[in-house]
């Protein structure tokens, strides 16, 4: 019988490390620390997060393993990082695991979005990543939140109060942001305003998943799949019903220890 | 029969805003629409051949979906325009047809064609790249034949040249029209505003010429009798490339300042008519090709073999002799290459003329607080404001 | 929302002849100056956040410091973006003319150029010796959000934004980054990570493509001395010195006494002045 062990599962990504700590191919809890300069740091931050709010100590931790655009920085001894797994195997891994009729995942990470097809197994088919203009969505969600004084929850509670469409331009997120601070000043409802930019967002992301042929069940994963606005919108321009993952921002380092255990 | 000029205006400004229900209207009394990107397409020949010719134009739609078809740093009109039809907006055409200008353009064509199921309904015209040589004229006469012979192969009936030559005389008219509109700007009170003078532009290349001609008429003829609107002001002109949108042109009006928009060179305005085609001669395609080298030439265009020299700015300073503006508003697509170069020729030039300027790049959406910003503090430079 | 008031200890509102404001509404931080028959009497920085309810804001900190009022003021001139949200403005003049006069008015008549670093747009502004504009460039939409952009930088490397001008002096060496677009640049800090680029010297990167960017704007207008800068960006000193020398000029120096944020202000105040003396 395969012995079931405890590992952690760490996602480095450009904005934010999470963390998750699973007994075999049972979660037990998540943590997670802004990424910054200090990588290593943050992914020790997160792991200690994860950690403690889980009981399990480093010594009880099997192994690491990494996925997320800083994989191979956080390999440090540190860590015990005993493998690492390329970003896009760890998300379609991870979101069969949550959702075993889903095909394809749209992630919406702070600086990059991609989009995965895979098969029944989780191997990959086919796989895009955002337009160069297009980056930085999750770093954008956060500076409109700040430049109305409110949390990122905050910014969707408002966009869901909004009663008119407007436009913002959807080159990139500073002329978007550009038209929103405009519309603000011709005197517009902050809620109209807060809705033209979340739906700028979901613009850019249903412009990329459109490159894959969309499956059946298609999932959102990433902190912005939070925003109700968001993957409504989405799945309006994509024509189909899509879900979220729960709990979206751990879909990778969940993936991650999948994917490990698999093998 | 219209009585007023603000009610003709009005019907003017309806059909701009919806074209789709007035070219349905002609759809449903059995005409033939032909579809056309760019001005330099000779409608003349499809006119002859009972088609209307219809331009196609931008909805101002912030989308991102054209991205999958055409380059992220097109211009946005480019892309608005490729949406158009993967929308299937403008299903209604019977054909589509494009004189080969720039290349965001041309990749907007192309998604039609190809993406939009025109494929076998469509013709791309050769259309020389500069026009300003001896082959420019040669070359349009040869491709003008090939695309006389596409239409007639398409509608399985040859085109005589009487028809084309009533087609001219049609278009012509509205050419000496269009101008005689424009030239009421040149008054210091002109009896009728620049915003809705380029909505009048606007309109007539969506609608059918000779209503467009009528109702332009009786438009003359009231503002004869009863000017729609008198004011005077700095006066303004702009210069650029495809603006569709009259939102800008109302907003150069509606500042916190008096302002008179007077002209307005870019291929959805003057550039559009302000030529004639030879009437009555021998050769119908050579004389529609003459008229379109003397057209003010559009930037992308417009570059002389050998000096490189911009024979458009010759052109404009004419204009700007006879409208006296006092201040230029540089328009002009972001992305867009052959108009962003053509403004930093026409710097130098302003700047001799002591005329100032200020340029906004269009996009989908119009920033109106940002764009107002600009545009008074050209008047307040122009006015010489200071505490 | 956070307020800070500025009021100037020897004078006092009550014993004026003539009380005027201007009013500068920013895409980042609303402004307010009060003159006293000609002289900066109070002050206020306030952050945008919706402008109308900004603009009460910049006055209030000063009323809640004074006791004095709107009714009290004389004449109101409202700027920058936000201007048309200002109700109780009595008229709004462009920032760009606002800026040229205030800046005039501080550094004297021998200022021909003024930059302004703003934190959603960026003015390159000609003028006079009386302070009036004879030229200006506002920033191509590429450019857009420099001054946010720095903000939202400062928060992703985890420093504090009166900090981190510093912090890029000190570095010895810079990571080039794209110039042309902040979206870029900032996708470029992220990923440098990758290469274990020291933090000095992507911030040292950072701001020197920003400088070079505002300098492809002046290039686009041209640059007559003496050169001001105002601005928040204006603030950073990395940003003052790579610009000098990528432009091969320095800038009028700030003046000790003054805040340059409120240049623009100080222009809209002493165009409600003249209006007012022309009533």
């Amino acid at each position: 019988m395969k012995k079931v062990k405890i590992q952690a599962g760490l996602d480095a990504g450009h904005i934010n490390t999470k963390a998750v700590i699973m007994n075999g191919r049972e979660v037990m809890g998540y943590g997670n620390a802004p990424t910054g300069f200090d990588i290593v740091g943050a992914a020790q931050s997160a792991l200690n997060n994860a950690m403690e709010n889980t009981g399990v100590s480093l010594e009880d931790l099997e192994g690491v393993v990494a996925t997320g655009i800083f994989k191979d920085i956080i390999d440090s001894p540190s860590l015990k990082v005993t493998g690492t797994v390329p970003e896009f195997k760890s998300g379609a891994k991870g979101a069969l695991f949550l959702n075993r009729d889903s095909r394809t995942i749209i992630d919406i990470g702070g600086n990059v979005h991609k989009a995965v097809s895979y098969d029944q197994n989780g191997d990959l088919l086919d796989v895009v990543q955002n337009d160069k203009c297009a980056d930085g969505l999750g770093i954008y969600y956060t500076t409109m939140a700040k430049a109305l004084g409110l949390n990122e929850q905050g910014l969707t509670k408002l966009a869901l109060k909004s009663t008119k469409k407007l436009s913002v331009a959807i080159q990139c997120g500073l002329s978007a942001e550009t038209d929103a601070i405009d519309l603000m000043c011709q005197g517009e409802e902050i809620a109209d305003v807060a809705a033209a930019v979340l739906r700028y967002i979901a613009e850019r992301v249903a412009d990329m998943s459109t490159y894959l042929s969309l499956t059946k069940e298609v999932v959102v994963a990433g902190g912005i799949a939070r925003s109700q606005v968001i993957i409504k919108h989405i799945s309006e321009l994509l024509n189909q019903d899509i879900s979220v993952i729960e709990p979206p921002e751990y879909v990778g380092a969940i993936g991650a220890v999948i994917s490990e255990e698999e093998e | 029969m219209e009585k007023n000029a603000g009610k003709i205006i009005e019907k003017f400004r309806h059909i701009t805003e919806n074209p789709h229900e007035y070219a349905k209207a002609l759809k449903d009394k059995g005409h033939l629409l032909a579809g056309y990107m760019c001005t330099h397409v000779p409608e003349e020949i499809l006119y002859a051949a009972g088609f209307v010719p219809i331009r196609i134009l931008s909805a101002h739609e912030s989308q991102a979906m054209t991205r999958s078809y055409i380059h992220e740093t097109y211009c946005s009109f480019s892309h608005d325009c490729a949406y158009q039809g993967l929308q299937k907006n403008y299903g209604y055409l019977d054909m589509i047809t494009h004189a080969s200008s720039c290349i965001h353009m041309a990749e907007a064509f192309n998604v039609w064609v190809r993406f939009a199921g025109y494929e076998e309904k469509s013709y791309l015209i050769t259309y020389p790249h500069i026009i300003h040589t001896k082959h420019a004229g040669d070359i349009m006469v040869k491709s003008f034949i090939q695309f006389k012979e596409f239409v007639e192969k398409f509608e399985g009936k040859s085109i005589t040249d009487e028809e084309i030559e009533k087609a001219i005389k049609v278009y012509n008219k509205t050419r000496r029209l269009l101008k005689k509109l424009w030239e009421s700007l040149k008054a210091d009170k002109p009896p009728i505003s620049g915003a809705d003078v380029a909505t009048v532009s606007l309109a007539a290349q969506v609608m059918e010429k000779q209503e467009f001609n009528k109702m332009l008429e009786e438009l003359i003829q009231e503002l004869k009798a009863e000017p729609h609107r008198v004011f005077s002001g700095v006066r303004l002109m702009v210069t650029g490339g495809a603006c569709d949108d009259l939102r800008i042109f109302d907003l150069l009006e509606d500042l916190n300042y008096d302002t008179n928009l007077i002209f307005v060179d870019s291929c959805t305005a003057a550039r559009y008519f302000w030529f004639e085609v030879p009437e009555d001669s021998d050769d119908k395609l050579k004389a529609i090709a003459m008229g379109h080298i003397s057209r003010i030439p559009c930037p992308s265009k417009d570059t002389v073999p050998g000096s490189g020299e911009k024979k458009r700015f010759r052109v404009l300073q004419g204009y700007i002799e006879e409208f006296k503006p006092d201040g230029v508003v540089m328009l002009y697509q972001r992305f867009c290459s052959p108009q962003s170069m053509d403004i930093m020729a026409l710097k130098p030039i302003l700047k001799n003329l002591g005329i100032p300027w200020t340029e906004l790049e269009l996009d989908t959406t119009v920033p109106r607080i940002q764009f107002g910003t600009q545009l008074e503090a050209l008047i307040e430079t122009i006015n010489r404001v200071e505490p | 929302m956070t307020e800070k008031a500025s009021i100037h200890k020897q004078l006092d509102w009550k014993k004026a002849k003539v009380i005027v404001a201007g009013v500068d509404i920013g895409a980042v931080n609303s402004k307010a100056l009060i003159l006293l028959d000609g002289q900066p009497y109070a002050s206020s920085h306030v952050k945008t956040l919706i402008p109308k309810e900004s603009a009460f804001g910049t006055i209030n900190a000063i009323s809640d410091k004074t006791g004095l009022k709107l009714e009290n003021i004389h004449s109101i001139v409202a700027t920058g973006i936000g201007r048309s949200q200002v109700p109780f403005a009595e008229k709004t003049v462009s920032e760009i003319a606002c800026a040229a006069a205030g800046a005039v008015n501080i550094w004297g008549p021998s200022v021909r150029t003024v930059l302004d670093l703003g934190g959603q747009s960026c003015k390159i502004i000609h003028c006079t010796d009386r302070g009036r504009v004879n030229d200006f460039l506002w920033n191509d939409k590429c450019a857009a959000g420099l001054g946010r952009s720095m903000e939202s930088f400062a928060d992703l490397v985890q420093k504090d934004i009166d900090e981190i001008g510093n912090i890029a002096l000190q570095s010895e060496e810079l990571l080039r980054l794209s110039d042309f677009c902040s979206v870029f640049a900032l996708s470029e800090v992220l990923d440098s990570k990758i290469n274990r680029v020291p933090e000095e010297q992507v911030i040292a990167g950072y701001h020197h493509a920003v400088a070079m960017r505002i300098s492809t704007l002046v290039a686009r207008i041209g640059l007559k001395t003496d050169l001001v800068i105002i601005g928040g960006l204006a603030r950073n000193p990395a940003i003052i010195k790579w610009l000098e020398e990528i432009l091969g000029v320095r800038r009028l120096a700030p003046k000790p006494a003054w805040d340059s944020t409120l240049t623009v202000a100080l222009g809209a105040a002493m165009f409600a002045d003249s209006f007012h003396r022309r009533r």
